[in-house]
């Protein structure tokens, strides 16, 4: 495997709770997988012990090929933690004076966030996280600006003066600053944190001073707080993790910037302003590594689909680009980052199942047994059946090689735990009741993706399906079956396929502003012209902010390409729709009607075309500002077809497996030793270490060239 | 197209609808016979789709399910109205041909009920002949005389029909933030009756071929005030009912018509079977009963009522006893319950039934899987000519919630001893708040609209106390759990005044071992406003959330606003505004930041009509809290400290109601003496045995009074207006009492108000059928 012939030039890295993933990628495509425990206290060590644990497949040096690498991408949950584990910074916070409680109140939602469906009604399980600011650490300062922007009460600078000497005295160590529309006039926001910085000159303090206009100028102040809030709780402590971990790399001849994935989708740099929108950044690898591995092979329409121990998460591509959700929250906190839209269900292949013992019917989660497996696996120390425990039982997974055979799993537990507490009380035999389990959540699985495609507005038969995440494969014929999607793809590398799509990510700055656009059925051309002046002017300033970002990175603002888009909403409603914009620029009233045209089209697909109301006018709420710069990309594997017949090699025997009420003897083969061309008609089961993929009697897979599974219903 | 054909022989056309070739309304007939028969609904003993394959049922319950929550969430990004986008007041139901549910989505699912009563209203009085029901019809209803909550909760109902037969309906519900009533608001306020509540619509045909007919497009839309906010909610409605009925029909093309149609019967009775499961494991058999009050205080010059026979002072009564039988079925019973009045906070008996999963999915049977089985497997008692069950079609309904919340807040109370007894702490809950205010108004907003606003904070008020916890903090509302304040920039983008103040209130969660919720307070100021008018609605005087087993109620609310406020000039001057917190009312601070001559309402009279408000007027939005549980002097001093540090309670409350010896330190932070308070409190014990008597006794003087009708005018009308319904009532009272056989108050006798004895029923107007969904059995007093 030892090829010096190419260099290594990619390096994605997952670091999830338990384990962190990197993913290294030649310049002729091949790539390998590193698995390392991730270590909180140091997550520089758990990138390097991953990193060679990868290398070594190769037999090669970290010493060796991190000077070769061109780009790193870092995606991580140790932000998310500090803010669930409220081991954040003692931020001290200025609101408007009479609105002190706002922040710890939170917003209702905020008590059930994340809440099962069933727990969503059920009051007495509903509770409020701790503030990320406490009561002590809040202070009132006169002012108010109304929704026009208009001001209302000038700013009492003398209660600004004594806001930040309070602060200052009870210890904060950052200070946030949110008025009520400030994303409309901004003034009083910045003239506090100028006041603020005298004091803290003065006062030879250097603690960082935060305004929601000059971060997250967008409407809703408890997602524009909170979001402000977090840059100074979260991601300021974060920026000296990655500062560690890029001195590591450094340390063993790193040469590149080390970047970080956000919300949006894109990746920035580890010196970004705007950190925090890094806090969320896991599962959507996925989705952008589906983006990329779509645009290399010319798939344009794309159901993302992952599932893990713990969850099932979905995202579309549609024409090459996937859909952002704008206010959408993390760790139970409403927040105002862009965030690739996802749905996501408490489903995985962790999930527990029980039989409610009112309804005799089965129940699936929401909660889960995680990493402890399930009930074939005593050392977890679980007694619930999971639907890992079925899979198990009816063949699906190999009990001697779980993650490479690292836990041996008793299938006779499982199937002990499935009868008493499944099978019995439902009068089935096991093997009805765990398949029924596998139907249950495949058909719930298949439900959502169906939704997810329909209530967009699009058909399945219009889709490519990609299938990945450690479990993802084991479920990818139950939950694609029927929906008619044009080819259902599973990677090879499923299990490491976030940390890959890290690794594909743009280097993209992406910026937001809200703006008040109202262009009623009556207006006059004046009326739309002086809306494009407008709309033009945010994208000016946004697209200042988004060159700045890059030109901290040593970039020209020439290199940097620059997408506009806004948000727009028939005239009065609360939601608006994100639309690219079909023109760079705007200026005149025909500008107008085009963009126009763009929303009115994408509103009747989304919603109804009955739901269109243009005879309401129209609305921009929101303007949009992307920049991208060119960066280097892993290629997609190119290995030659050896025709259909699998090699001796690749086959690992057989063992019964259970499918629609009959046993069968399923084959065997391991992913590793199947090439190019090769395909498998089921029952069959390809297995790896990290991952295992199910193909059911009447379905066949065919693995291409690039190292791709596609598989259909024969 | 031969099955089709087959399916649909010529001569079975000229009956019904249905896919046996009945009409529906035989079809609904047959269904009942056969259920009353059998106690099983629709005679289903067995049932042959669950048993027969657990997991296939299964599996289609969660997709149908699925279907309805994608319509809500994906519908509700139309509207316009905050009460529907950001509060989430929508709901989707699906039908089956009888008009029972099959399953809902979340959101005000209260409305599970009374869009399956107007289908059923449609059932019973032949809809199929005339206005006829096609594919592609749409109907739409708001009428409380047939089972609506309020008029604003507005229904589009859309049948589904498979190869020419009618096989079910999708309903849609939106809360509509004005329909034109007496005063602009979703809840209209002052008016006594149904012809002042706005706009109702019967199970009106307002579409055909999937499109909304144009002359019902423009009555509707100029009877209304704010047109955009209705346009869009109609369309909601509309987007979310067809999204539903296509998928329907693909589920139905997968699984087979008579899959479906049967599906639809068997999770009905699947429901009605669990909830009895239910009821017998986590309840004890027995009969348990409460009571709960709440204020009519219409005899007050802030009221404008029209009316003078209508302008009295009463108090909404409701006794109720839950009589949990052996084998899990139950019995609830509101016998002696007022009449119903000249108001808006009548309720029809469809509302009151299917409210109350409102509130049992919140503890009883928190899952997805609420369908009419639960309405099947619970007997009513709404007694005809009671506030939850008029005998009259003239009732005004606008502001129902306020006797239901009023009504339900003592339900948990019962059913949280069964709980507490049964060993389930984690269920108790000591009660729902009463969820007020509620402000409204309307004229011409900040931008030179006419508009009308409706807030809905109280979605966030403070919730019951638990057994073993606090209530919540400004966390939800009974009629939704999933309750939300919203964010104050989108109340203002929709109201023309901005906030002076968001604030927790302290002291509005009930005392208790652990404590009621706190509720909050906004301070509006008026801005922008153009010919601008509001009103104040909410319980003042008498406060329906008592408490449990020791634990105090929530305080009632109070009313404050302010004119002529001279803060122009105050904030020109940089001198002190009112802003935050009310602190304590019984020692108001804002007046202190007003112009001297300022004119401030500062009041227990919380129901208000309209009333000008100009710019830099001042309006208070008092959220209520929830009552508390367990005896206060049992709380942690810890907690107290808490509460103090965190303005949930006052100091001086502190001290006179929890016992606590209280301190400040330098820096302001209060610290509660562990053995000073633990002192304190064996002196308040005996206090407390120094200041009581026996029972025996204050039985006997209370007696005295009671003889001699000494009573406030609003009590004496509360009890006349129970005894004119309730034979049984009456003599329990006398029973109780040790009362003359002679001795009753009446409504019209000396000074009580008895304007309107006669009843006006629905049924009595030429060619409806009323649909009867309750026992609703009355026996009067011999002499009325």
């Amino acid at each position: 495997m030892n090829n010096l012939a190419h260099l290594v030039e990619v390096m994605g890295i997952d670091a999830g709770g338990t384990m962190t993933d990197t993913f290294f990628v030649r310049a002729d495509g091949e790539f390998v997988v590193g698995k390392a425990q991730s270590n909180p206290n140091d997550e520089a060590s758990a990138v390097m012990e991953s990193s060679g644990d990868a290398l070594h497949l190769w037999g090669r040096k970290l010493e060796e090929v991190y000077p070769e690498l061109v780009t790193a991408v870092y995606s991580g949950t140790a932000m998310l933690n500090r803010v669930v584990q409220r081991k954040g910074m003692k931020v001290g916070l200025i609101v408007n004076r009479g609105m002190e409680d706002f922040h710890r109140m939170g917003r209702g939602i905020q008590c059930y966030l994340g809440y099962s469906l069933e727990d969503r009604l059920h009051l007495n399980t509903h509770r409020y996280d701790e503030p990320l600011v406490p009561a002590e650490r809040t202070v009132g300062v006169t002012e108010r600006v109304d929704c026009h922007g208009d001001i209302v009460i000038p700013l009492r600078e003398k209660e600004a003066v004594e806001a930040t000497t309070r602060l200052l005295d009870q210890g904060a160590q950052a200070i946030a600053i949110v008025f009520l529309h400030a994303h409309k006039n901004g003034k009083h926001e910045r003239r506090v944190a100028e006041i603020a910085r005298e004091i803290l000159a003065r006062r030879g303090s250097n603690i960082p001073v935060f305004t929601s206009v000059d971060y997250y100028p967008t409407r809703k102040e408890s997602h524009r707080s909170n979001t402000t809030i977090l840059e100074a709780y979260a991601a300021e402590p974060s920026r000296k993790t990655l500062l560690g971990i890029s001195d590591r790399m450094r340390g063993v001849g790193a040469k590149y910037d080390l970047r970080v994935m956000a919300s949006h989708g894109g990746t920035i740099s580890w010196k970004a302003k705007e950190l925090a929108r890094t806090l969320v950044s896991g599962p959507i690898g996925g989705v952008i590594g589906s983006k990329f591995l779509g645009e290399a092979l010319g798939y344009d329409n794309i159901a993302c689909s992952d599932i893990g121990g713990t969850s099932f998460d979905m995202a579309l591509i549609t024409k090459g680009e996937f859909a952002i959700q704008k206010d959408p929250n993390m760790a139970r906190l409403l927040v105002s980052l862009p965030l690739v839209a996802m749905d996501s269900v408490g489903a995985g292949a962790g999930s527990f199942v029980r039989v409610d013992p009112y309804s005799q019917s089965i129940k699936l989660g929401p909660d889960s047994a995680g990493y402890r497996v399930g009930c074939c696996w005593e050392e977890g120390g679980i007694d619930t059946v999971t639907v890992s425990d079925c899979h198990v039982v009816l063949g699906y997974l190999n009990p001697d090689n779980f993650l490479g055979g690292a836990l041996k799993l008793n299938v006779e537990r499982a199937r002990q735990a499935i009868k008493t507490q499944v099978a019995d009380p439902l009068g089935l035999t096991v093997e009805k009741a765990a398949g029924g389990v596998i139907e249950i959540l495949d058909q719930s699985l298949r439900g959502h993706l169906r939704s997810m495609i329909n209530a967009k507005g699009y058909n399945p038969l219009d889709f490519v399906c990609f299938s990945y995440g450690g479990a993802g494969p084991v479920h990818t014929y139950g939950y694609t079956e029927g929906l008619g999607f044009k080819d259902v793809i599973i990677p090879a590398w499923a299990a490491g396929f976030s940390a890959f799509g890290c690794a594909t990510a743009e280097f993209e700055y992406r910026y937001d502003k809200s703006v008040d656009i109202a262009v009623p059925p009556s207006a006059s051309d004046g009326t739309k012209t002086a809306s494009c002046v407008t709309l033009q002017q945010a994208w000016d300033e946004l697209a200042e902010k988004v060159i700045e970002e890059f030109r901290i990175n040593g970039f020209k603002p020439e290199d940097v390409i620059l997408k506009p888009g806004f948000s727009m909403q028939y005239l009065g409603q609360l939601n608006d729709l994100e639309i690219d914009s079909p023109l760079g620029t705007v200026s005149s009233v025909e500008d107008w009607n085009r963009i126009v045209e763009a929303f009115d089209e994408t509103y009747a697909r989304v919603y109804a075309r009955a739901a269109r109301s243009p005879e309401l006018g129209f609305g921009i709420t929101g303007a949009i500002m992307r920049g991208i710069v060119a960066t280097k990309k892993p290629k997609v594997p190119m290995e030659p077809e050896e025709g259909p017949t699998p090699p001796r090699d690749s086959e690992l025997g057989s063992r019964p497996f259970y499918q629609r009420g009959v046993w069968k003897i399923a084959k065997l083969y391991s992913m590793e030793a199947l090439r190019a061309g090769n395909e498998i008609a089921g029952p069959a089961v390809i297995e790896s270490p990290a991952t295992t993929l199910v193909v059911p009697e009447g379905w066949s897979t065919r693995l291409d060239s690039h190292r791709l599974f596609h598989l259909r219903e024969v | 197209m031969s099955s089709v054909l087959k399916m649909m022989p010529n001569e079975r056309r000229k009956t019904g609808l249905c896919r046996s070739g009945l009409t529906l309304r035989e079809h609904r007939n047959q269904v009942l016979a056969r259920t009353a028969e059998t106690g099983a609904y629709n005679g289903l003993t067995k049932l042959a789709i669950k048993e027969g394959d657990p997991i296939f049922f299964e599996k289609l319950a969660s997709r149908i399910r699925a279907v309805l929550v994608d319509a809500r969430e994906t519908a509700k990004k139309i509207a316009a109205s905050p009460i529907v986008e950001q509060e989430g007041e929508l709901c989707f139901t699906l039908y089956n041909p009888a008009g029972d549910a099959i399953l809902t989505s979340t959101g005000i699912m209260i409305h599970v009920g009374t869009m399956g009563a107007a289908i059923k209203y449609m059932i019973e009085n032949d809809w199929e002949r005339n206005p006829t029901i096609q594919p592609g019809d749409m109907f739409t209803n708001n009428d409380c005389a047939i089972g609506n909550v309020h008029p604003c909760d507005v229904a589009t109902i859309v049948p589904i029909f498979w190869q020419g037969d009618l096989v079910g309906w999708v309903g849609g519900v939106t809360h509509v933030i004005d329909l034109g009533a007496v005063s602009p608001g979703s809840m209209s306020n002052g008016q006594f009756s149904r012809f002042g509540d706005g706009l109702q619509i019967t199970c009106r045909k307002t579409g055909v071929n999937d499109e909304p007919l144009r002359d019902w497009l423009h009555e509707s839309q100029r009877n209304v005030r704010a047109t955009n906010y209705w346009i869009l909610d109609e369309r909601t409605r509309i987007a979310g009912c067809h999204m539903v009925r296509d998928r329907i029909e693909e589920v139905i093309g997968e699984v087979g018509i008579e899959v479906f149609d049967g599906f639809g019967y068997e999770v009905i009775e699947d429901g009605r079977v669990a909830l009895h499961k239910r009821v017998k494991s986590m309840l004890i058999p027995g009969k348990y009963r409460q009571v709960s009050f709440i204020d009519v205080p219409y005899k007050h010059e802030a009221m404008a009522t029209p009316a003078q026979y209508a302008k009295i002072d009463s108090i909404m009564h409701s006794p109720s006893t839950i009589e949990i039988k052996k084998d899990g079925g139950w019995r609830l019973d509101f016998e002696g319950a007022s009449r119903w009045g000249w108001h808006t906070y009548n309720s029809s008996q469809v509302a009151f039934t299917s409210g109350i999963w409102v509130f049992m999915t919140q503890h009883l049977v928190p899952n997805e899987r609420v369908n009419d089985g639960a309405y099947y497997g619970t007997e009513f008692h709404l007694p005809y000519g009671t506030w939850m069950n008029p005998d009259d079609r003239r009732t005004g309904h606008a502001y129902a919630w306020h006797f239901l919340v009023g009504s339900w807040t003592s339900l948990w109370r019962g059913i949280g001893r069964c709980y507490f007894g049964r060993g389930y702490l984690e269920e108790v809950n000591a009660g729902n708040s009463s969820t007020a205010n509620w402000l409204q108004g309307g004229g011409i907003n900040q931008d030179g609209d006419f508009h009308a606003v409706n807030s809905f904070e109280p979605a966030a008020s403070g919730t019951g106390a638990r057994a073993w916890a606090d209530g919540l903090d400004h966390a939800a509302a009974i009629w939704n759990p999933e309750g939300d304040m919203g964010d104050m920039e989108i109340w203002e983008l929709a109201e023309p005044m901005v906030y002076l103040g968001r604030a927790i209130k302290a002291n509005s969660g009930g005392a208790g071992k652990y404590r009621g919720g706190c509720g909050f307070e906004t301070l509006r100021m008026i801005w922008k406003a153009k010919d601008w008018a509001m009103t104040f609605m909410g319980d003042g005087y008498v406060v329906c959330n008592w408490g449990m087993m020791g634990g105090y109620p929530s305080s009632a609310g109070y009313r404050f606003c302010a004119h002529n406020t001279g803060l122009k000039e105050r904030i020109e001057n940089g001198e002190s505004l009112p802003l935050g917190h009310d602190w304590d009312p019984d020692h108001p601070e804002w007046e202190k930041s007003l112009w001297s001559g300022a004119e401030v309402i500062r009041d227990k009279q919380t129901m208000a009509t309209e009333q000008a408000f100009e710019d830099y007027d001042l309006y208070l939005n008092l959220i209520r809290g929830g009552p508390g549980f367990g005896d206060p002097i049992e709380r942690s001093c810890r907690q107290i400290e808490a509460d103090l540090n965190g303005h949930y309670v006052l100091p001086r409350f502190a001290q006179s109601t929890y016992g606590a010896v209280v301190s400040q330190d330098a820096k302001g932070l209060w610290k509660v003496d562990d053995a000073a308070t633990a002192k304190r409190r064996e002196e308040m014990k005996k206090e407390r045995i120094a200041r009581s008597v026996p029972v025996r006794d204050w039985i006997h003087q209370e007696r005295q009074r009671v003889v001699l009708k000494d009573a406030a005018v609003h009590v004496r009308h509360m009890y006349a207006s129970s005894f004119s319904g309730s034979k049984k009532f009456l003599e329990e009272f006398r029973k109780f009492w040790d009362l003359p056989k002679s001795w009753i108050l009446r409504l019209g006798e000396e000074g009580i108000e008895g304007f309107g004895q006669m009843s006006i029923p629905l049924d009595s107007l030429p060619d409806v059928r009323r649909v009867v969904l309750v026992d609703e059995s009355v026996e009067r007093p011999e002499d009325y």
